[in-house]
Order: C-alpha cells, then sequence, then structure tokens
C-alpha cells in the first residue's frame, strides 16, 4: 500500500516524515506548480474552487508516482469540502486513476468505531507496534507545533530585522532541511537548529514596522501556491504579522470537536456568533480583534466562490463603514495574474504605513501641545 | 407593528407554514410581491457582490419590505427536516442582511434546526413575544401550520406532453418565474413535461444514493442528484435539466456527480445570472428538445 495525500501547506512534510517513522511507503506528489493546475482545471467543473483543482492535480500526479491509497480528510459541515472525497473519487474514477480511498469523517457522522476501523486500516502496514505508532504520532504533533512556533515567531520579527530578508532565509532553509530529515528526531533537531538561527540574527527593535493579522479560508492562508506567496512577499515588505488558523489550530479543534472535549477555544462574539461552516467565523474574530488589540489591518483570503467567506465579506463590509477597521479582500482563482495581487496588497500597505505615520504625527503633535501648554495635566493635577 | 415576509430562498418550499402560522396569530403582515426588475435591481444594490442570484433576491425582497415593515424576517435556517445542511449563506443570512442594507431589525435569526420541533418552537416563541403574541396563541397557530405544511402537496408532474424532463435545481430558481424567465411556460411550449424532486418519495431517493462513499448532507444534493438516478434507472424521462445559479457553490458538485453517472444521457445545465439575456436561453431550451 502506498500513501498519498493532496498539498495542504506543510502537511506534506510532516505527513513524509510520520509515514517514514512508522515503515509505511508515501508518495509526495510535487509541489504544486502552473502547470498542475492548468491539469486539474481541466477536468474539474467550472464553478468549483481553487483548491478542488490543485487536489485534483496533486492527486493525478501521485496516481502517475505509483500511489494507490488516498486519505482524504472530510467534514459534515455546510463547506463544500466535505463532499471533495465523493466528487474526486467521481472523477479519478471515469479517468481511470484507481485509487482507494480513506476517508477521515469526523465521528458523528459514520461513528467511533469506523473511524478507527478506518484509521487501523491506514497503519496496517506498518512495521511497528501500536504504543510505538502512537508515540510516533504524538512527537508528529509536536513537530508541527514547533514548527508552527517558528514559523510565527519569524512572521512577527520579519518587521524588526536589520538586514532584511534574514527571517525568511531561515524559514525556507528550515522547510529545505525538513524535507529531505530521516525520522522525527532528526526533524526536531533541525527545528531547534533554525530556531537558534534566529535567535542569531540582529534586530532593531526601536522600529514600528506595520502588525496585521492574515485572515481567511484555510487553505488559501497555509498552502503557499493558493495565495501566490504572500508570507514571502509581507516578510520582504517588513511587515510584522500573524495568523491564527493553521495546520495545528485546525487539527486541535478537530480533534477537539468531534471528541466534546473541552478547552476548544469559543469566542462569542456578536458579528456573527453562530458557526456557519467552514472558518468564516474565525475570520469575522479575527476582524474584532484587530480593533481590539490594535493591529493596523487585516488582509483576508479566499477563493473565488467560497460560500462562508463572502459572508464574512459582507460583516467586514459593514464593520469597515462602521469603525475604523482596514481590511483588504483578496480573492483567488486559477488565473494567474500574481502582478495584480501584488500590486493591490503594497498599495494597501503603503495605505496603512501612511496613516500609521500621520497618526503618529498626531499623536506627537498633542503630546507637545499639552507638554508645552498644560504641563499640571500629564503630572496629574 | 408590520412584519414583513420576503418571498425569496425556501419561501417556496415552506410556504403553507409561514402563511398559516401568520394568519393564525393575527399578525400584520406583507408578503411581498413576485420577484421583478425592480427588485432585482434593489438587490444587486444592497447585496455583497459575490452572492448568487437568489441571494440578491432575496435581498431587494427584504430592502422593499424595509421601507413599509417594523420588522422583516431573516431566519438563520441551520438543518432541514431530515438534519440536511443546506449552503454556509443561509446559516449567515441575517448577517448578510444587516451588512447588506444597514439595517438590523430582522426577525428569527436564531438557528432554526428544523430536524428538532422543540428548538424550533421555542424560537418562533422567543421571536412572537417579541412583537407581543401570546404563548397560547402561539402553539395552536403552530399545530395548524405544521398541518397545512404536512398536507399539502408539492412539485409538478406533467403527463401528456411528447417529452418528459427531471427539472432539477433549487425550489427558488424553479418556482420563481422571474429568475429562471418563466421557464416551465417555456418548456411546456416546447411540448415537454417536468416531474420535480418532490414526487419521488424519500425511499426511492435513499436506495439510489447506495452506491456513494460518504453520506451526502446537503439537503439540495440530496434532492436533485438522488431523484435524478432514480428516474434514470426506472426510465421515466427522457432528459435532465438543471436550473441553476451562477457561482453556486452545491451546484458544482451536484452536477458534476449527475453528469458522471449520466454518460450519453440528455442533460442541459441553466445557469442563472443578473444578465436577463433571453435569446441565448430559447436557443438552448430549442437545441436540447432537438437531442430529446
Amino acid at each position: 500500500m502506498k500513501i498519498t495525500f493532496p498539498h495542504i501547506g506543510d502537511a506534506h512534510l510532516i505527513g513524509r516524515i510520520f509515514f517514514t517513522e512508522i515503515g509505511i511507503d508515501i508518495i509526495t506528489p510535487h509541489a504544486n506548480t502552473e502547470k498542475g493546475l492548468e491539469k486539474g482545471s481541466e477536468v474539474s467543473p467550472d464553478e468549483i474552487c481553487l483548491p478542488f483543482k490543485l487536489m485534483l492535480s496533486n492527486l493525478m500526479e501521485a496516481y502517475k508516482l505509483g500511489a494507490d491509497t488516498v486519505i482524504m480528510p472530510a467534514t459534515m459541515g455546510p463547506c463544500r469540502l466535505g463532499e471533495y472525497g465523493e466528487l474526486l473519487k467521481s472523477i479519478l474514477d471515469r479517468k481511470g486513476y484507481s485509487f482507494q480511498w480513506v476517508l477521515l469523517d469526523s465521528p458523528n457522522s459514520i461513528g467511533k468505531q469506523e473511524l478507527l476501523r478506518r484509521l487501523a486500516n491506514v497503519v496496517s502496514g506498518s512495521n511497528k507496534s501500536l504504543p510505538g505508532i502512537l508515540t510516533a504520532l504524538i512527537r508528529t504533533y509536536k513537530i508541527i507545533e514547533k514548527l508552527e512556533k517558528l514559523e510565527q515567531k519569524a512572521h512577527i520579527l520579519a518587521g524588526y530585522e536589520k538586514k532584511k530578508g534574514e527571517c525568511k532565509k531561515v524559514l525556507t532553509s528550515c522547510r529545505r532541511d525538513l524535507a529531505q530529515a530521516s525520522g522525527i528526531s532528526q526533524a526536531l533537531k533541525i527545528i531547534r537548529h533554525h530556531r537558534c538561527q534566529l535567535g542569531e540574527i540582529t534586530f532593531d527593535f526601536n522600529k514600528k514596522p506595520l502588525h496585521i493579522l492574515v485572515t481567511g479560508e484555510i487553505f488559501s492562508m497555509i498552502e503557499p501556491f493558493a495565495n501566490h506567496h504572500i508570507e514571502e512577499l509581507l516578510m520582504d515588505m517588513s511587515v510584522s504579522f500573524e495568523k491564527r488558523v493553521t495546520l495545528r489550530w485546525w487539527i486541535r479543534r478537530t480533534i477537539l470537536r468531534s471528541t466534546n472535549l473541552k478547552g476548544s477555544i469559543n469566542l462569542k462574539k456578536k458579528r456573527l456568533p453562530y458557526d456557519i461552516g467552514g472558518y468564516a467565523k474565525e475570520t469575522v474574530e479575527d476582524g474584532e480583534l484587530c480593533v481590539e488589540k490594535g493591529y493596523d489591518g487585516v488582509i483576508q483570503l479566499f477563493p473565488v466562490g467560497c460560500m462562508p467567506e463572502i459572508v464574512a465579506k459582507a460583516v467586514f463590509s459593514k464593520m469597515m463603514k462602521e469603525r475604523e477597521v482596514s481590511i483588504l479582500t483578496v480573492i483567488y482563482d486559477e488565473m494567474g495574474g500574481e502582478a495584480g495581487y501584488i500590486t493591490r496588497i503594497e498599495a494597501f500597505i503603503d495605505m496603512l504605513n501612511r496613516r500609521k505615520s500621520l497618526e503618529q504625527k498626531k499623536k506627537r503633535e498633542i503630546y507637545n501641545r499639552k507638554v508645552k501648554g498644560k504641563t499640571h495635566v500629564l503630572s496629574g493635577h | 407593528m408590520k412584519i414583513g415576509i420576503p418571498g425569496g430562498l425556501l419561501y417556496y418550499k415552506y410556504e403553507p407554514f409561514i402563511r398559516t402560522f401568520f394568519n393564525e396569530m393575527g399578525v400584520d403582515t406583507e408578503y411581498s410581491v413576485k420577484s421583478n426588475k425592480e427588485i432585482l435591481d434593489l438587490g444587486i444594490r444592497n447585496c455583497v457582490d459575490e452572492a448568487c442570484l437568489p441571494m440578491k433576491l432575496f435581498h431587494g425582497h427584504t430592502a422593499k419590505l424595509q421601507n413599509t415593515c417594523d420588522f422583516t424576517a431573516a431566519p438563520r435556517l441551520m438543518n432541514c427536516e431530515f438534519g440536511e445542511s443546506i449552503c454556509p449563506k443561509f446559516h449567515g443570512l441575517p448577517e448578510l442582511i444587516s451588512a447588506g442594507t444597514g439595517k438590523s431589525n430582522q426577525l428569527f435569526t436564531e438557528p432554526i434546526y428544523l430536524n428538532d420541533q422543540k428548538k424550533l418552537k421555542k424560537v418562533l416563541k422567543k421571536n412572537c413575544r417579541c412583537i407581543g403574541v401570546p404563548d397560547v396563541k402561539i402553539d395552536k397557530a403552530y399545530q395548524y401550520a405544521m398541518e397545512n405544511q404536512r398536507n399539502t402537496s408539492f412539485g409538478i408532474k406533467d403527463s401528456g406532453y411528447r417529452h418528459r424532463v427531471f427539472l432539477a435545481g433549487h425550489p427558488y430558481n424553479i418556482y420563481d418565474s422571474f429568475a429562471n424567465l418563466n421557464l416551465l411556460q417555456k418548456l411546456h411550449n416546447l411540448d415537454i413535461g417536468v416531474v420535480t424532486e418532490e414526487r419521488v418519495c424519500r425511499n426511492e431517493k435513499l436506495k439510489a444514493m447506495a452506491g456513494l462513499i460518504k453520506r451526502p448532507y446537503w439537503l439540495f444534493f440530496i434532492h436533485n442528484f438522488a431523484p435524478a438516478i432514480s428516474l434514470m434507472q426506472r426510465k421515466e424521462i427522457d432528459g435532465i435539466v438543471y436550473v441553476s445559479s451562477f457561482c453556486c457553490g452545491t451546484d458544482s458538485i451536484t452536477i458534476e456527480m449527475i453528469k458522471n453517472r449520466a454518460a450519453g444521457f440528455p442533460v442541459l445545465v441553466l445557469k442563472l445570472d443578473e444578465q436577463t439575456g433571453e435569446a441565448g436561453y430559447n436557443t438552448r431550451l430549442e437545441a436540447f428538445r432537438e437531442v430529446l
């Protein structure tokens, strides 16, 4: 049995390490390219969202490389992700790619036993015992956690670096090394090594870079090809940014939701108080956080036609009318047109920069006036 | 106090319930007129650009009613009778409406689960209390409304025409003659009769979905895919006409699934959008008849 799964962010790096550790063959399709996307679009329906087209091309490539079993996560939500597996199977069968399918559905739709049976089926070819597999699983989760912490740190520090591009270099080399790692221990070592490297970079903490939140649909957020490498773009522009929706967050949320464990992050905000499928609720929460915690702006990403994010966009447009929040919505489709996206993002960042400097100037003026005129106001008398 | 009921989206499916419920309570209500050009224009102006045609029409209805009514209904429908979910835009309908039209006087914005009658009643009660209806009246009205909804028969099954097709699509596209440019009349003129999904019973639908690797969860997936397969197997139809709105998320999957199963079977997909170009539409229908 040769396992494969579609690309989503760094999942292929981590999945490869995990399955090699427990002794199961895994085929990783090449990273997403324009050509792959074209091939995927050819056979998929016109109006389906971008992730589907990319996943289809990944799977077709994996089949040619010799894979025979696909693992697909699925939900019972109203979002289209839940039906991806069904449609992928239908299209691939028709085209003559006969895979075996393992759908990792949520337990409340297929039952816990069925889910466990499917998982057992996946790891049946392993040469390790059950405790060994579980240990490997936990340590893999650790890799994800450490890697994402490193990423988060690099993203924030990118705004403060003295010599541009050093944080980006660390992340790129970390990913490159992880792709070659032979086991979990080595992977952890690699991450530790790069964390040290990040510490050695010199930073200028007197700088006042922009702090923005990147939010939106999960696939566009964590798959660099789908968002035209927006992370690198922002790091190049010396913007320090954060994102809440990551692979680890998704795993945590899915497991906690399906097992009804407490501890899931459940902020009940008034803008969109109910879960409407996909990650629209989280997107809107991010918008509200931006106001509360004083971020400079929000960038919302989603592929064209994404149903939940359209609702989020509507809520955002209302927020923009009412309050001083700056939100840029970037909608991706299978047309390349990278220059257009970059221009829009650059213009947005420029606008935020100018606004920030104006605000600081105003603050300084008010401060000066107060210091010169009424000193007693400041000293509290 | 006046309540506006926009005649869009699933109003077409639950019309008997809604009408009886408000009539029995004796609340002053205003039903919106049939969709027309003015409503569509209002909708386009008040709605987020990426939304689909039925959503825009619903916004139009609401915007028009807001001029004369104190409240408008914008139900947050989460699940249907058998626990099927609908499109995420239905889940966020109150947010979409209040963001689009800029007014937040919506009623029934709590989540409504039609598969859980207790919860449904609770939501209805809570909202009706706001407009000053006593509990006793609500109970009675609810009972009558439920009965009325159950006893009304829906759907179309024509006979006596030369061909018969399965008219697939969402109820608000099939029954809104403005949105679908009078499709039913046009089909009848071409000597084509139609069957809709309501005339296929649930058991047959379940049987038709047996070959899937996952239990489908969308209402519109179940209501279009399963009858299409079932009717095709029983050879009761000569073709399938699918009316779908442009950029519809659920349809992009449903249509592809039907097409994959229906190798060689005539399938016509009509996309509806704000452009009302009728000539191209007619030509395609005529061409489809030739295929039949």
